[in-house]
């Protein structure tokens, strides 16, 4: 296992000094571990460890060939098979490979072909258990599980007396229809449709079957209708639905299904040669296998015995799972482009690359540094001379002879990752997950890695006039985080031009929103040194300085004078009597100033707000402990008068206006505090801050609206959750399916205020803004566009909370049987047996 | 021969670190060697790992003296809301020391954060994180002999980031001792 977190720093001489009291002496050694120097020699590994090890390292060995290794280990099994552990370790390891290391099923799979030449049952054992596992994921609804015990199965294909899995493939393709016939936006049938076309490439190369072609053509037929048909939700997880009229798309975006159909319909048409999978088996190595012990009696298996496929009953109606699914667009940073850097489109290679690469990155989430390292040797689990060599740079690919190849394995894997940033509405893992994959790739091969993303980085930023708005924020998001893990270095003298666009444009919105974040990870000064000149006018002195000044220090300030009281009884922690008495001399002096009641309460909330944000101002849990020192007058505030509310955020912003970013963390604390609510942060920010629409291009007022609908959305999620979990008791849950509707109502509201303040700036209706532009100013423009940009990205995610709540709502409430069963067997199935083999 | 198991394919990043483990383990053989643990009908004391098994704390180590609270909730908020941060801190001088604990609302964020952002960077050093038992008042203070945690006693790296040289080191060197004395 890498050793990143070791604590000790080996570097140079740290060990053995002078004064390190952990030096191990000769002496220690001898007493501690006598047989140091008399270790026994070399006796391998007993057969179950040998086995294991090698078939989790299967496909890595690049020094053996992949049918030698597969040989090797099905003598292994072969030779010990009445050892029950021997066989429990072939068991279990191949199983979880399937449904972890996708790219390896051929591998094991070719493991299995060469046991069941010499012994049928080891062969007719692990196929049953595959079958037990798939069985249990189809009555899960765990698709992605399902469809790689499936994959695994049909790698077997040729061991099957009649059909094998295809029989399966048909009951799928029945219960798609049934569901895509009950909805129009159903996207489980699709998900059905997308296993189905994922399995019959592995089918055809790898099953015997003369006739197989010919009953993939016909399923084909019957799939084209579902697959080619365009799905309501698709336009919105477009990644580029921005593109201008009669402009050219960065990319084509294409349903995963629609791809896989018409791929399919080419390799039928050109006799299913897909080049791409590896074939390891082949019966004709039988002789090869050397054969340690011929009278042993092993050899009972006979490579013409086929076996029965175990019957598996595809349920009606089937479970459609726990995750709420959406149709999945194929997105690519580098397919058919100039260069073929990676498969085209049109090539089934593109989508069965990316499909194991992209189950891999998501099955192993819990290893980063693993997956990495399987995503640098992804060249080794597919078949020989399918991409160049590794590292080969791009400027090289174009002097390569037409007819090779070009595919470089890199670019397959970083456009994998990318797809998954760049996944709408939401990737299966945290987005830092594979900003960590990406680091790590980097960490292992940088030569080969950088130049790929430096493409990716480019194509990127091109394309942000077309990007979705949320989209746009995660690339921003990404790349801080990416550079402040490589000491920011950038080639920033690229985008020097950039830097005289206007402020509305979304390529200078995110180089601002961009360095911003970068100083957010670091400080202004380091940031300001990794930049060329031209850019030192975006990261003015101002950002250095950490701590604001107290406004009201300056006499010019208004209320100065009760500015600093309040300050001063705050930091002596004055009883509340003597700072209402302040903060009553404020009233009283607005009054007389000709200020109304409520211009008066906002100025007295500004000075209180302000004084708590300069006494916390040195850190955030300075600022925390303030505010829930104060927090029953900051409560208090809100329900007196919405303005006063929403005066809160104000000062939060104008204190922290050099640092927007703390600002955005303070009002996500002070929305915990129920200080202030949700609305009132969207009604602040796109009401009272719209600035004609400007405020649209600000990243910082796009992250505080993010924040504050991530909080309604979750909590919808967390009483869905608790409404459907059997284990609360069923008084509670009634109680929260009573209380839903109310907080979804709450959801509906802010995404309609949402709709209401964006759907306005998008049609370029704000009445101010008709005043000051006569139609074709470019400012009005770009601000329609940054309106339409937002109004996407909130109905989308308005849309998307519909269904998850819809779905949430739709499983029935049953009250439980009045005995209750033992603890831990309520609703535990086959599933967790399954689990506790681990 | 106890029956094959295996957790998964690749080793997992989201366990108590060897160090947690091998001094949990020395607690425990101290325990075992105590007399007062003899009793037959004394309850062994919980697995380490189940004692971690819904811990929302890690503790955070390897960061600069100069990183600020407000960098470290930056990237730590990637894997999820947190809850308290404790900011780590020399126990004479009360400033940060380079360790902090990070406290989420959720075991799954705290074991998100060990597989995404143990190892990885912040301030531009790799920092290190490991699952916790929950913060306690007076762990925030180093346990060395100068204030500061241990291991920055007798380092002879310099390090900018954590005060250049170990503190020990440096007087039994006399390495730039002369800053000690005031004129």
């Amino acid at each position: 296992m890498a050793d990143f977190e070791d604590r000790r720093d080996y570097r140079g001489g740290g060990r053995g000094g002078p004064f390190n009291k952990r030096k191990r002496y000769r002496e220690d050694d001898d007493r501690d571990h006598p047989s140091r120097n008399q270790r026994p020699r070399y006796s391998a590994p007993p057969p179950g460890t040998q086995l294991r090890k090698g078939l989790l390292e299967i496909g890595e060995d690049t020094l053996r060939m992949p049918h030698e290794v597969a040989i090797q280990l099905a003598r292994l099994l072969v030779d010990n098979y009445d050892d029950e552990y021997v066989k429990d370790v072939f068991t279990i390891t191949t199983m979880k490979l399937v449904v972890e290391q996708p790219v390896k099923i051929p591998f094991v799979a070719a493991v299995v072909l060469f046991a069941h030449m010499e012994k049928k049952e080891a062969a007719q054992d692990i196929v049953s258990t595959a079958a037990e596992w798939f069985d249990e994921y189809i009555n899960k609804g765990q698709w992605r599980s399902a469809k790689l015990m499936l994959r695994f199965l049909a790698c077997l294909s040729r061991l099957f007396e009649q059909d094998g899995v295809f029989p399966i493939l048909d009951e799928l393709f029945n219960r798609a229809v049934d569901l895509q016939t009950a909805s129009p936006e159903d996207a489980v049938g699709l998900e059905l449709v997308k296993i189905i076309l994922l399995t019959i490439p592995y089918l055809l190369a790898y099953a015997e079957d003369t006739t197989l072609p010919e009953k993939a053509v016909a399923l084909l037929e019957k799939t084209d209708i579902v697959a080619s048909a365009a799905h309501p939700v698709e336009a919105l997880v477009d990644p580029y639905p921005g593109t201008a009229e009669g402009a050219e798309r960065p990319m084509v975006c294409a349903s995963v299904i629609s791809l896989l159909q018409r791929q399919l319909q080419e390799e039928a048409a050109t006799g299913w040669a897909l080049a791409l999978l590896p074939r390891i088996f082949d019966p004709s190595l039988k002789s090869k296998i050397p054969n340690g012990d011929e009278t042993n009696g092993n050899t009972n298996g006979d490579s013409n015995t086929k076996l029965t496929f175990p019957s598996i009953i595809v349920p009606s109606p089937i479970n459609p799972g726990s995750k709420t699914l959406f149709p999945e667009l194929f997105f690519s940073l580098f397919a058919d482009q100039e260069i073929e850097s990676v498969p085209p489109t049109s090539n089934i290679a593109s989508t069965l690359l990316r499909d194991a690469t992209v189950d891999t990155i998501n099955l192993l989430d819990f290893n980063r540094i693993a997956t990495a390292k399987v995503l640098n040797e992804l060249d080794n689990f597919f078949a020989p001379n399918i991409f160049v060599k590794r590292s080969t740079t791009f400027d090289k690919l174009r002097d390569i002879p037409a007819g090779s190849t070009t595919w470089k394995p890199e670019d397959v894997t970083i456009d994998a990752v990318f797809s998954q940033i760049f996944a709408l509405p939401a990737p299966e893992h945290r987005l830092v997950y594979y900003h960590s994959l990406i680091t790590e790739s980097c960490k292992i091969s940088p030569g080969a890695i950088a130049p790929t993303l430096g493409r990716a980085i480019r194509f990127l930023f091109r394309g942000l006039d077309a990007m979705d708005a949320e989209l746009g924020y995660r690339y921003m998001d990404w790349f801080a985080h990416h550079l402040s893990n490589f000491e920011f270095r950038w080639k920033w003298t690229e985008w020097i031009p950039d830097l005289v666009l206007p402020a509305l444009d979304p390529k200078k919105s995110f180089i601002v929103g961009l360095l911003d974040k970068e100083i957010r990870l670091s400080f202004a000064k380091r940031i300001r040194e990794t930049l060329p000149e031209p850019y030192f006018d975006l990261i003015p002195a101002s950002k250095e300085k950490d701590i604001p000044d107290f406004k009201f220090a300056d006499d010019a300030t208004p209320f100065a004078e009760e500015g600093r009281e309040i300050i001063y009884h705050l930091k002596k922690k004055a009883s509340e009597e003597e700072i209402q008495k302040v903060i009553d001399t404020v009233h009283e002096k607005a009054a007389a100033q000709g200020l109304d009641a409520e211009e008066a309460q906002k100025r007295s909330t500004d000075i209180y707000v302000t004084s708590i944000l300069s006494i916390g101002s040195k850190s955030l849990s300075h600022v925390l402990s303030t505010i829930d020192r104060c927090k029953e007058r900051l409560l208090a505030l809100g329900p007196q008068s919405e303005p006063s509310r929403r005066q809160i955020i104000s000062s939060v912003f104008d204190f922290w206006s050099e640092h927007p970013g703390i600002a955005v963390n303070i009002v996500d604390k002070l929305l915990n505090y129920t200080i202030v609510t949700p609305m009132s942060v969207i009604e602040w920010t796109l009401k009272d801050n719209i600035d004609r629409g400007r405020a649209l291009a600000s990243p910082h007022y796009f992250e505080l609206v993010s924040i504050t609908m991530f909080k309604v959305t979750n909590r919808v999620h967390q009483l869905l959750q608790h409404r459907n979990n059997t284990t609360v008791p069923f008084e509670q849950r009634l109680q929260i399916n009573d209380a839903l509707p109310r907080e979804r109502q709450g959801m509906r509201d802010l995404f309609a205020a949402i709709e209401d303040a964006v759907a306005g700036v998008a049609a370029g209706a704000q009445d101010e803004m008709i005043e000051r532009f006569d139609g074709e100013d470019a400012e009005s423009e770009y601000i329609k566009a940054w309106g339409a940009r937002w109004a996407r990205v909130w109905r989308r995610k308005a849309a998307v909370e519909e269904q998850i709540a819809n779905e949430g709502l739709a499983i029935e409430m049953v009250e439980p049987a009045a005995v209750p069963l033992p603890m831990g067997e309520a609703d535990e199935g086959l599933g967790e047996e399954m689990d506790q083999i681990e | 021969m106890p029956p094959f198991r295996l957790q998964n394919t690749v080793d997992r990043l989201d366990k108590p670190s060897s160090y947690a483990m091998s001094k949990y383990k020395k607690q425990a053989r101290r325990r075992h060697d105590d007399p007062r643990d003899q009793q037959p009908d004394r309850q062994p004391s919980p697995d380490l790992e189940d004692k971690l098994a819904d811990a929302t704390t890690l503790y955070v180590g390897n960061l600069s003296f100069y990183t600020t609270e407000e960098q470290i909730h930056e990237l730590f908020s990637k894997c999820g809301e947190i809850k308290r941060l404790v900011m780590g801190l020399d126990r004479f001088n009360k400033t940060p020391c380079g360790f902090c604990f990070v406290e989420y609302y959720s075991h799954s964020d705290a074991l998100d954060c060990l597989k995404y952002i143990g190892g990885t960077k912040l301030d531009e050093r790799i920092i290190r994180t490991d699952l916790d038992e929950g913060f306690a008042e007076g762990r925030q203070y180093g346990r060395g002999k100068s204030g500061g945690q241990v291991r920055d006693e007798y380092r002879e790296e310099f390090d900018p980031g954590r005060g250049g040289f170990g503190k020990r080191y440096q007087e039994e060197v006399g390495y730039a001792g002369e800053y000690g004395q005031g004129n």
